[in-house]
């Protein structure tokens, strides 16, 4: 039976428990709140909140997620009080002094981090603002000051925008959640990205995955579960074609929520298996669901919520619900929503999820030919300004107006509105990369165009202030010198200078690197995870210059060989 | 008397004249009559039911009466099938069967057009219909057409023999795929061949896999000493002459589904391995009929060829 009270003024939930006490606190802040010039920025204030407890002997977390970003605990009343008590005045009063070495931790906490498979869906969704920044890498770090920290938690890390779950008898005594006045915030508005849906983008050729957004409510989970099963079946128990198979739903604040799977694949079975998720996901809107199914899903997850009840585990969900403005829900409602679940309810949730859905087709498939419309992966529109010829490729340009910047070539092109741009990434030594808000990139190698140096302030005072994202300065064995194509066989080209590294690993990372265009890179993270291969750019030899439009989606440079090969071959 | 030593002078091509049903099938669609359509498509056989589909799918106007038919019963299988066929054939008849170097850009987006408009009827045919060897043989089709890929034309063709394990007409689309012009190898196709008749009851009109298998791969000979030489190989004749025994020369082989492509594709073989008396009885067994594959594959002019070669088997010259 969970108890709802107040503590401190912060609403809390309180619940029975089988275990040892438990309780954390929510702020309704994560990182589709943050700018993209700013993205890193709830993780730090996490990170630099619990820099005082690091060496103390009982269990605690932090966690910072899409929408909420909490601290938890388990154990001894006195140690969860000493231990949510201390994180409040952590948060009023931040450790400053600790702001390089924590930027330096969560760097290399990022390195190591692996996306998982359906990451990608949400950059083609949303692009790079609210729900698609989320797979963008933390590249506010450089340049996140302690006043940003400051009015950050001065606008999230609130009494009003918090809130309390404790798994156990009793509010804990001597519990001050001493907060900073300020407002709830609610969820972000989900941009979108996707002109049209279902759409398809192609990623790694060893997953397909999908997610579509729906309505919030139980008919949605249990189809999700149905989903899965019907995958599972289809790809692994009939055809064998896939190892794992899951879908998973996660609600969102603002009353949808989000249903996702995906499916593994053998490369050389990459076509079967989306040819068996397509299949699966016809069924599905076609409304061709078993009762027995829905019956079987319904039946897992009433065991699940029950289980949850008594061991304390929906507390941390009815949490956040407070934060959403959504009600308590005790078990028995929660219940009784399951299990008035039909047959008929999860095929109406299936059609409009089918017709929301993203597919992410393996390697160089499409999905056209069952109905999915490409999501867009370059731009439509040139802006109207200055053409600067590459001094390497005189196939490709950027063109930079008083309204944007463009690259072109290869008969497509990318560009970025001054208005509608989420990010510019500065270095140091002069690159620009502009980063609009649907996910297109147009990077600036200053080095790589005449009179590129000169061009940089102009660029830069076209862009809001707020939106520049101060980059570490970079090796200079990565920043490009100009490298002509060999005009004609007869007349060699000069040499190309040796990277540092030399070698054929070097120079491709330098292709990689130095191109002065975008990159399209779409799902590489999941590439590693699965296959756990992190040599992408040594084997990115065949990598060629010359294309020129990617849309980057996670962190520059890793496995972007891969990513090119694969738009260029399309 | 033999009849064959009537020598008839005719060849007729129409498929119609070797199945009868395919007359009243098409009697049936001209007078739009759905339901009469789905009494004779459910009293057949699996292979004839696809073949029947097949036969009938060319007719013009097809589109509009069987997307009423599938908006008033989605679930409708044959519907789905011979709307997915009929759309692929269109689709393929702008593409031509040429070679792909042949094929002019404006035909392929075409024909790519015509095949998602099929394989999204298909889609939905076989998601309410996973039993169906129509809906699945029309899917092996539009995977090769839009080049899916070998592991799903693999996949779609296991869902067929889970719905039917000896069924010819997918077979030979797989078959097609396998071959190298597509996305196989000679490996493939041999193996696939040998596997399928093997595995098929005999007496059948199986055999013609093997026949199919050697005709494909002797007509990507380069020239004439080439085909030749493939035809001397001992391995190579001694197959197609098992696959006949299993087929052809069975005993119990009838004249349902497949029986005059069978004999059409060996009296090719026959003739292509100078067996006159093999030649001889095979065309005896066809009477005037044949079919326009694999004989399109000497010349445009198919009835031209069949009556030489006809001619010759019987007794006259070439």
């Amino acid at each position: 039976m969970i108890t709802q009270l107040e503590v401190g003024g912060i609403p809390t939930v309180l619940g029975p428990t089988t275990g040892p006490m438990h309780a954390g606190l929510v702020f309704r802040v994560g990182f589709a709140d943050e700018p993209l010039a700013k993205r890193g920025i709830t993780h730090l204030v996490e990170h630099l909140a619990l820099h005082s407890f690091g060496v103390a002997d009982y269990h605690y977390n932090g966690a910072t997620s899409v929408e909420y970003t909490f601290f938890h605990t388990r154990g001894a009343e006195a140690d969860i009080v000493k231990f949510l008590n201390g994180v409040c005045a952590a948060l009023n009063d931040l450790p400053m002094h600790r702001l390089t070495t924590e930027k330096e931790i969560l760097r290399t906490e990022e390195n190591g981090r692996s996306e998982g498979p359906t990451e990608a869906l949400a950059l083609w969704r949303h692009g790079a603002r609210d729900y698609g920044v989320v797979t963008y890498p933390e590249w506010g770090l450089s340049g996140i000051t302690p006043d940003d920290l400051r009015a950050w938690v001065g606008r999230y890390f609130t009494r009003q925008n918090a809130a309390l779950w404790i798994a156990g008898p009793a509010v804990p005594a001597g519990l001050q959640l001493t907060l900073p006045t300020g407002r709830r915030m609610p969820a972000p508005a989900q941009s979108s990205a996707l002109p049209v849906r279902p759409a398809y983008f192609s990623g790694p050729s060893n997953v397909v995955a999908w997610d579509a957004v729906v309505r919030r409510e139980a008919r949605a989970a249990v189809f999700s579960g149905v989903l899965e099963r019907a995958l599972f079946r289809s790809l692994r128990q009939e055809s064998g074609l896939s190892y794992t198979v899951h879908a998973g739903y996660e609600p969102r604040g603002d009353g949808s929520a989000v249903i996702s799977a995906f499916a593994d694949a053998l490369p050389e079975k990459q076509g079967a298996v989306l040819g068996g998720f397509v299949d699966v996901l016809a069924s599905a809107r076609l409304g061709l669901i078993d009762q027995a199914e829905v019956t079987t899903v319904v039946n897992q997850r009433t065991e699940e919520l029950t289980h949850a009840e008594e061991n304390g585990s929906r507390l941390p969900g009815q949490a956040f619900n407070l934060l959403a403005g959504r009600p308590v829900q005790s078990l028995d409602e929660a219940l009784a929503e399951l299990r008035a679940v039909t047959r008929d309810d999860v095929a109406a949730v299936a059609a409009s999820a089918f017709a929301d859905g993203l597919l992410m087709t393996p390697g160089l498939t499409s999905a056209d030919w069952a109905g999915y419309t490409a999501a867009p992966n370059s731009s439509d529109v040139v802006v109207q300004g200055t053409t600067y010829p590459s001094l390497e490729d005189p196939a490709l340009a950027l063109i930079a107006g008083e309204s944007g910047v463009s690259v072109v070539g290869d008969g497509s092109a990318a560009t970025v509105w001054f208005d509608q741009c989420a990010a510019v990434l500065a270095w140091p030594d002069g690159a620009r990369r502009f980063v609009g808000h649907d996910g297109i990139q147009v990077s600036f190698e200053p080095t790589l165009f005449m009179n590129g140096h000169a061009l940089i302030p102009a660029l830069d005072a076209r862009v809001r202030p707020e939106l520049r994202t101060p980059m570490p300065p970079r090796d200079a064995a990565r920043i490009p010198i100009p490298r002509p194509k060999p005009p004609q066989e007869h007349q060699p080209a000069p040499a190309a200078p040796e990277t540092e590294s030399g070698g054929t690993a070097g120079a491709v990372l330098g292709l990689v690197v130095l191109s002065p265009i975008l990159l399209f890179f779409g799902l590489i993270g999941v590439v590693m995870l699965i296959s756990a291969v992190a040599d992408s750019e040594d084997t990115g030899s065949e990598v060629i210059l010359g294309l020129s439009f990617l849309f980057v989606a996670v962190a520059c440079g890793f496995g972007v060989g891969k990513a090119i090969r694969k738009l260029r071959n399309r | 008397m033999l009849p064959a030593m009537s020598q008839p002078t005719d060849v007729v091509l129409d498929s119609a004249a070797a199945y009868p049903e395919i007359n009243a099938l098409r009697a049936a669609l001209a007078r739009r009559d759905w339901p009469a359509c789905r009494t004779l498509l459910d009293s057949a056989g699996s292979m004839e039911r696809t073949g029947l589909i097949r036969a009938v799918c060319e007719d013009e106007g097809l589109e509009g009466f069987l997307r009423a038919v599938l908006a008033a019963d989605p679930a409708d299988g044959a519907a789905s099938a011979l709307l997915g066929t009929h759309l692929i054939d269109v689709g393929w008849k702008i593409r031509t069967g040429a070679r792909a170097q042949y094929v002019s850009r404006e035909q392929f987006a075409a024909f790519h057009d015509w095949l998602r408009k099929a394989e999204q009827v298909l889609i939905d045919g076989a998601a309410y219909n996973p039993k169906d060897p129509a809906v699945w043989t029309a899917r092996i089709t539009s995977a090769r057409g839009l080049q899916l890929g070998l592991a799903e034309s693999r996949r779609r063709y296991d869902r067929l023999t889970a719905a039917d394990p000896y069924h010819l007409p997918g077979q030979l689309q797989l078959l097609q795929m396998l071959c190298p012009k597509w996305d196989g190898s000679w490996e493939q196709v041999h193996e696939f061949a040998r596997d399928a008749v093997g595995a098929a009851p005999a007496g059948g009109p199986h055999g013609v896999l093997i026949a199919e298998a050697h005709i494909e791969h002797v007509f990507d000979a380069d020239n004439r000493a080439e085909m030749m030489g493939y035809l001397a190989n001992e391995q190579v004749r001694a197959e197609i002459y098992q696959a006949a025994q299993r087929s052809i020369w069975h005993p119990g082989f009838g004249r349902g589904y497949g029986w005059i492509e069978a004999l059409s594709s060996f009296a090719l073989l026959f003739m292509l391995l100078d067996d006159q008396r093999a030649a001889a009885a095979t065309f005896t067994a066809m009477g005037n009929l044949a079919t326009r594959h694999p004989w399109d594959y000497l010349a445009d002019d198919v009835v031209t060829q069949i009556q030489q070669a006809r001619t010759w088997a019987l007794g006259g010259k070439r």
